[in-house]
């Protein structure tokens, strides 16, 4: 689309410049708004007129959950357990995904389409099996125990088959006349053409495994093993208005991430336009 | 190409075998359960008895299923197609910009997609908050009362869409994004040397083009938003909970407040096929589509 | 799998016996309580633990109030990863016995405790015990909810009387009347402050009300049965007829209600009584007016107020080596016995000896309505009802739409009748 401002002085051009840039702001505002709002003290939040910046700013309300609260190993448990799902899920994935693609063996097709089955099934139906199942295996209260039935991500295998297949052929040719076995193939070929699909892959997952409610909090009973998500719901010192302070724990469990995100942007944003399959 | 079977054979099963013992335990296997649980009375914990189809016939005179069932379809529709293409719109406007801007601006659209839900809820919840909202100000100015979005049933839904859109846009926004990279710009430069029209360049041009990457964006989107639960769940406490059923959140209060097991696996079922079937189903459309480009 | 597990537990029960004079009683403990009352449990809790280191050490964890919770402990009861203790809701132990989560508080257990049947008022203690006769819950407090009131905005208005009471409690008419004085008076945005946008928060005032008619839920097995269904209606009645009239807040949230009131945009408010200790930190610190806390007005025939009660619970499952009982037990009792610190939360405490204290009466705005707890009406005793039970979600979806003027009150009752017999 840049060929079209190419010597042409565009109104229309401009105005749709400023839209999509007065859009963005808009856009980002809730944010915004809820971080201000944050910072504000209780009585002033519920004040009827808008002020965009707090009269009287204040970190008590981060004070409370930074000092008062286990957030420090909630974060240390997220990370922990962040990670482990991404590499297991990751390098799953990607076995799985080379032997579909590359290797010819009985039932592929019916595995390939029970994988694609799988996308469908809403995960919060099996909670309770898996709750059933990690107790029984004495995984409580346990990173594992966490980890486990995080690792259902049919999807990532789905990417990966559609990028091995795309690989050219001639890679491989070359390789098997070099007599190298299928695991050089895929380490030594593969793997690193498609470095750029791993790292989409790895990120979206661990937002994914980040974010995760509803399984991190029946897996654990305990709080020092909490993760964020989770931990962040009992911070609370009391009752009355308390709108400030809600926003200020939503704003701890979603802020590594985003800073994370804004740090590394350029990467991100290549590898996830990779992960949808188009090549940019 | 040199292939010797057996051995491939072999190193197949070593590749796959560390995901299908995950997958088994963690999925086939409670989801066999989930089948199987469906045709018992059962609590959510705990042993039940066999009913054969009874939890499937319940379901023709449910209220609350028809409601779930409908209110999803609604949401669907209130999803899928305007997300895709607020989307597509943004990723024009994005498209056109460079540099720090470009970087800018879609960092702004992209960083909703990163917050958990419980976050996404907090912040509109508290801005549209009855009370003190920033966007009651909104009605304000246009001179309409102020409207307790949340609670009232006609605009709960449209509400909780336009949400979910502001939140799930950026991934889709990159998808576009990178689709509207791969179109050569030669093309562009030819048909601005014919003095085509902004829009007759979008239709001729950008739209079929693009139309591999829009296709997967709907689809992508349509079987998520079947599946949609959190924000509903989360924007109905203390509302109208009853009233803004969709299907998972029908399966939740089954299992988990009523204490029926058997009767949810059932609905989960159910909702499993209308899954396949709208998949299957749209994958045909896109396909025709696709030939029609 | 489970022999070894058997054999294993057998071992231990035989080890901690025998060790028990040296070893620390380790007592799992979930609550949900959050907030002040949150911070007032964990100091009683940390008050305990010091008075018996080396001896017992409560192990709390706090966990989301609701579904979440009560999730959380049949699934953990199911695995056999049940805590040693925790609290819970007395109208919550219908549905609790039928899922088998709870085990039961022995006439043994009492006596070791030291308290009894006679140590708490008859209703709380109908309330933890079953339809066998055998209780399941250790009374901890009641909960009501009473009216704030702004003691300077009623004073200016004329409706206060001599010993700073608001003046018209006695009927629905003298009640709406001082409603409308103070809405005339002009100085606030409401009279009266409710979490309107809350159905699940109003069944509070609504129960309440029906109670105040004399009736009831659930009779026998069925839902508003007889003229309840008419006394349901009225009560929704009232309550539409104030937000109607601009005399109630309308689509509030709950810390708005709260907020409405400090503020002074609502010159009263009904809320639970663990906002007291907001109200009362807020005055300390000059941030507030003078303020007073009362029983409900009498609106229909006679008083009712809806309580429920925090209880504390045995899980079924859990150890059964009786050194850990006796901890558990003993943990209970010190709770108890110090709950008069547990009343400056602004609940009720459950025992009689602490009510019936001098420093228990000397505490206000406690003082002014604890004669409230003659009056108490509690949950229906039905596995349906309860905190985040079945009926929660029914109720929350008709009392919205009607409390802020937007359905008939005869509407909203048929359709939740039609609802409740549709479990």
């Amino acid at each position: 689309m840049n060929a079209q401002n190419v010597g042409k002085i565009n109104f229309v051009g401009a105005l749709i410049t400023l839209a999509t840039i007065f859009a963005a702001i808009l856009w980002a505002f809730p944010i915004y708004w809820g971080i201000i709002s944050s910072l504000k003290p209780e009585d002033e939040v519920v004040r009827p007129y808008i002020e965009l910046w707090p009269d009287t700013l204040t970190f008590q309300h981060y004070w409370f959950a930074l000092t008062q609260t286990q957030i420090g190993r909630w974060y240390i448990n997220s990370i922990g357990t962040a990670v482990g799902v991404t590499f297991l899920t990751v390098t799953t994935s990607m076995f799985a995904g080379y032997a579909i693609s590359q290797l010819n063996f009985p039932f592929r097709r019916t595995l390939y389409w029970i994988i694609l089955a799988s996308f469908m099934v809403p995960t919060q139906v099996l909670i309770i099996n898996h709750f059933v199942l990690i107790a029984n295996l004495g995984l409580l209260n346990t990173w594992a125990g966490i980890i486990l039935p995080q690792l259902i991500h049919p999807v990532i295998i789905i990417i990966y088959k559609q990028f091995f297949d795309q690989v050219p052929k001639d890679f491989r040719e070359a390789a098997v006349m070099d007599n190298a076995g299928e695991f050089r193939i895929l380490f030594k070929v593969y793997m690193p053409l498609n470095w750029g699909v791993t790292t989409a892959v790895s990120i979206v997952t661990f937002i994914w495994s980040w974010n995760a409610f509803l399984w991190p909090f029946l897996a654990v009973t305990k709080t020092e093993l909490m993760t964020i998500t989770v931990g962040i719901t009992q911070v609370n010192d009391a009752f009355g208005v308390y709108y400030a302070r809600q926003l200020s724990a939503a704003v701890l469990a979603g802020f590594p991430v985003a800073l994370a995100y804004l740090l590394f942007q350029r990467k991100v944003t290549e590898a996830i336009t990779l992960s949808a399959g188009i090549k940019g | 190409m040199l292939r010797n079977h057996k051995s491939e054979t072999i190193v197949a099963m070593i590749l796959i075998a560390p995901f299908i013992a995950i997958y088994g335990l963690i999925f086939i296997y409670p989801t066999v359960d989930m089948f199987l649980l469906s045709f018992q009375k059962a609590p959510l914990i705990g042993d039940g008895t066999w009913v054969g189809v009874d939890n499937y016939t319940r379901l023709a005179s449910d209220r609350r299923f028809d409601t779930a069932f409908w209110n999803t379809a609604y949401f669907v529709a209130l999803s899928v197609v305007p997300g895709t293409f607020v989307a597509l719109f943004i990723s024009l406007g994005i498209s056109r910009l460079s540099g720090r801007i470009q970087a800018l601006v879609l960092a702004l659209f992209f960083l909703p997609y990163i917050l958990p839900v419980s976050v996404v809820y907090r912040i509109w919840d508290w801005t549209l908050n009855f009370q003190f909202g920033i966007a009651m100000h909104v009605f304000d100015w246009l001179g309409f009362d102020r409207i307790p979005i949340f609670k009232i049933t006609g605009w709960f839904m449209p509400a909780v869409a336009f949400v979910t859109i502001w939140w799930t846009a950026g991934f889709s926004i990159l998808l576009f994004l990178a689709g509207l990279r791969a179109i050569p710009v030669e093309i562009y430069e030819a048909s601005s040397l014919d003095n085509a029209s902004r829009w007759q360049t979008f239709r001729k041009i950008t739209w079929p083009l693009l139309w591999p990457v829009t296709a997967l964006v709907l689809t992508i989107q349509l079987i998520s938003q079947l599946k949609i639960f959190d924000q509903v769940y989360l924007f109905s406490t203390g509302g109208r909970p009853n009233d803004n059923l969709v299907m998972v959140y029908y399966i939740f209060q089954r299992a988990f407040v009523n204490n029926h097991g058997g009767r949810a696996a059932a609905i989960a079922v159910v909702l499993f096929i209308i899954v396949i079937v709208v998949s299957v189903l749209n994958f045909q459309l896109m396909r025709f589509a696709g030939k029609k480009q | 799998m489970k022999n070894i597990k058997k054999i294993t537990a057998a071992a231990a029960l035989l080890i901690g016996v025998s060790t028990t004079l040296y070893a620390e009683e380790n007592v799992v403990w979930w609550d949900f309580l959050g907030g002040g009352d949150g911070v007032r449990m964990k100091k009683l809790i940390s008050d305990f633990n010091e008075a018996n280191a080396g001896a017992i050490k409560i192990d709390a964890t706090t966990l989301e109030w609701g579904v979440p919770f009560y999730t959380k402990v049949q699934t953990s009861v199911a695995v056999g990863e049940a805590p040693d203790v925790m609290t819970y809701h007395a109208s919550r132990i219908p549905l609790a016995l039928e899922q088998n989560v709870l085990d039961e508080i022995t006439p043994a257990d009492w006596a070791t405790m030291g308290f009894g049947e006679a140590d708490f008022a008859t209703q709380i203690w109908d309330g933890v015990t079953g339809a066998d006769g055998k209780t399941y819950g250790v009374p901890l407090d009641t909960h009501p909810i009473v009216l704030y009131y702004n003691k300077d905005v009623l004073g200016a208005a004329g409706q206060l009387n001599a010993d700073g009471t608001p003046k018209g409690m006695g009927s629905r008419e003298e009640f709406t009347a001082m409603l409308q004085a103070i809405a005339d008076a002009g100085s606030v945005k409401f009279p009266l402050g409710s979490v309107t946008a809350d159905g699940n928060f109003m069944f509070r005032t609504i129960y309440s009300l029906v109670g105040q008619q004399n009736g009831e839920l659930m009779t026998d097995g069925e839902f508003l049965a007889g003229d309840n269904a008419k006394k349901l209606e009225n009560a929704l009645g009232v309550l539409q007829e104030w937000t109607n009239a601009g005399l109630q807040s309308t689509y509030t949230d709950y810390p708005a209600t709260v907020a409405l009131f400090t503020s002074g945009e609502a010159a009263m408010m009904i809320n639970g009584v663990w906002e007291v200790p907001t109200m009362t930190d807020l005055h300390a610190s000059g941030k507030l007016f003078e303020w007073g806390a009362v029983e409900l007005p009498v609106i229909f025939d006679k008083p009712s107020t809806y309580s429920d009660s925090h209880v504390f619970a045995i899980p079924k499952g859990s150890s059964q080596d009786p050194a850990k009982r006796a901890a558990v037990l003993k943990a209970i009792s010190g709770i108890l016995n110090e709950s008069l610190f547990w009343a400056t939360a602004g609940h009720i405490p459950a025992n009689n000896a602490v009510t019936n204290s001098a420093e228990y009466k000397a505490m206000e705005p406690n003082a002014t309505y604890s004669s409230l707890t003659a009056n108490m009406i509690y949950d229906p005793k039905t596995p349906l009802a309860g905190v985040a039970g079945p009926i929660f979600d029914v109720m929350s979806t008709h009392f919205v739409p009607t409390l802020n003027g937007e359905m008939d009150p005869a509407e909203a009752v048929s359709a939740i009748k039609e609802d409740l017999s549709d479990m």
